[in-house]
């Protein structure tokens, strides 16, 4: 017979992954954001689709650049690394890893911070919006919240 | 009745989620791919708004132009040197439209719409055009300029670096250089400016094709073909084909004005 402790870590054992692969599918479509921007400022689009806001002048700006490489090609690789480990974190084996729900947190509170400062950019400097930025802002937030309740069941 | 283990329950609940991270991707996928390989199927309709352009406004600020003043079709540019838009529609857009320049159809007016607080340089950038267009040598420099942006941008000499493009493009370089060190065109490049943001400008670089604003730029030839062709009036003949990649500089902006656009210098 099992105690009543054992079946709670069994029935939670059982209950599908959903933060994790919540976190999997916003990471996805952040990537999806990261590589249209990143393709835009590679030169391989010569129009961006923006509705709201002025892309092509936050586009065109200086702090459209992080440590010499386009901020998009960071969100790219920021979004792959998010992607990757909440696949990992859906995995029975690294579920309940600690230095999974770390890595996780870890990097969407780099991007939530890193977003915060490219939003102030956006509306004090640059005084322009660019929607699939204001998008990535507000998905990598959403990531970040969904991290905090693998940290609690992480081992 | 033994519980199965978890590791085989949990790959069957997630195979749903799978599908739908592939579809995601799949249709993400998809989405980039025609965006980067030009829309894909037919060219898309430019959109264009009108905006309140006066001939009293036209008249009243300088732009600089090529193509004849007569062109049934006015294409008007208000972009800034260091803007790396402008630098992409310099160097694979706009040649695409040489080829009506050179035929008649199409007049093309360059508009300084500068922005400093992007670009440390574009202001000087914007004046030093207007100094190559005061020796007749504007288009010329406007392809060398953009053409070496990254050289340029960022610089803290790019007065001695235009300097050398002026050199490079045939003009005096003596006398560009005092051209630059005064204050010479600050009074155009501004009313430009402001002539642009009268209009809605708003970012660089903007087109304004007959009066009305483009707001899904052509980024092919057929598409230019299409948005003149729609200009012009449907029952003028096309122009004969021709390469694409035609060179940007065409003639040389004449120092007198045409009726609606009053060259710099």
């Amino acid at each position: 017979m099992t105690s009543g402790a054992e079946h709670l870590a069994a029935e939670l054992e059982d209950r599908p992954p959903l933060a994790r692969m919540g976190i999997a599918l916003l990471a996805l479509a952040g990537l999806l954001v990261s590589m249209y921007l990143a393709l835009y400022k590679l030169g391989y689009m010569g129009i961006i689709q923006c509705q709201i806001g002025s892309c092509e002048k936050v586009q065109a700006s200086q702090y459209a650049y992080f440590l010499g490489q386009p901020v998009a090609m960071w969100g790219v690789g920021a979004y792959i690394v998010l992607l990757v480990l909440a696949l990992l974190g859906t995995q029975p084996r690294f579920a309940r890893e600690r230095w999974v729900a770390l890595s996780i947190f870890g990097m969407a509170l780099g991007g939530v911070l890193f977003s915060a400062y490219l939003t102030y950019l956006e509306a004090a400097v640059i005084r322009a919006w660019c929607q699939w930025c204001v998008i990535s802002a507000i998905l990598i937030t959403l990531i970040f919240l969904l991290s905090l309740p693998g940290l609690r069941q992480a081992r | 009745m033994p519980r199965p283990a978890p590791s085989a329950r949990r790959s069957s609940s997630l195979l749903p989620f799978y599908i739908i991270l592939g579809i995601v991707a799949l249709g993400g996928g998809f989405f980039l791919f025609r965006q980067a390989s030009g829309g894909g199927g037919a060219p898309p309709a430019a959109t264009l708004q009108p905006v309140n352009l006066t001939p009293e406004q036209m008249q009243s600020v300088a732009g600089i132009s090529k193509g004849s003043p007569n062109a049934p079709v006015v294409i008007m540019e208000f972009a800034d040197f260091q803007c790396p838009g402008c630098g992409r529609f310099a160097t694979f857009y706009e040649p695409l439209v040489q080829e009506w320049i050179d035929n008649g159809t199409v007049r093309f007016v360059w508009y300084d719409y500068p922005l400093p607080e992007l670009h440390k340089n574009a202001v000087l950038a914007a004046r030093a055009g207007r100094c190559a267009n005061d020796q007749n040598r504007f288009w010329q420099f406007h392809d060398h300029i953009f053409a070496r942006q990254p050289e340029w941008s960022e610089s803290d000499d790019a007065a001695g670096i235009f300097a050398g493009y002026m050199k490079s493009v045939g003009g005096d370089e003596a006398a560009f250089s005092q051209c630059l060190r005064s204050d010479r065109f600050l009074k155009e490049v501004s009313e430009s400016h402001s002539f642009g943001s009268s209009l809605g400008v708003n970012g660089t670089p903007t087109l304004i094709i007959n009066g009305k604003r483009v707001s899904d730029m052509p980024s092919t030839r057929a598409e230019w073909q299409q948005l003149i062709d729609q200009e012009r009036g449907a029952a003028a003949p096309a122009p004969t084909a021709a390469p694409a990649a035609a060179p940007a500089a065409g003639p040389v902006a004449p120092a007198a004005a045409p009726a609606a656009d009053s060259a710099a210098g």
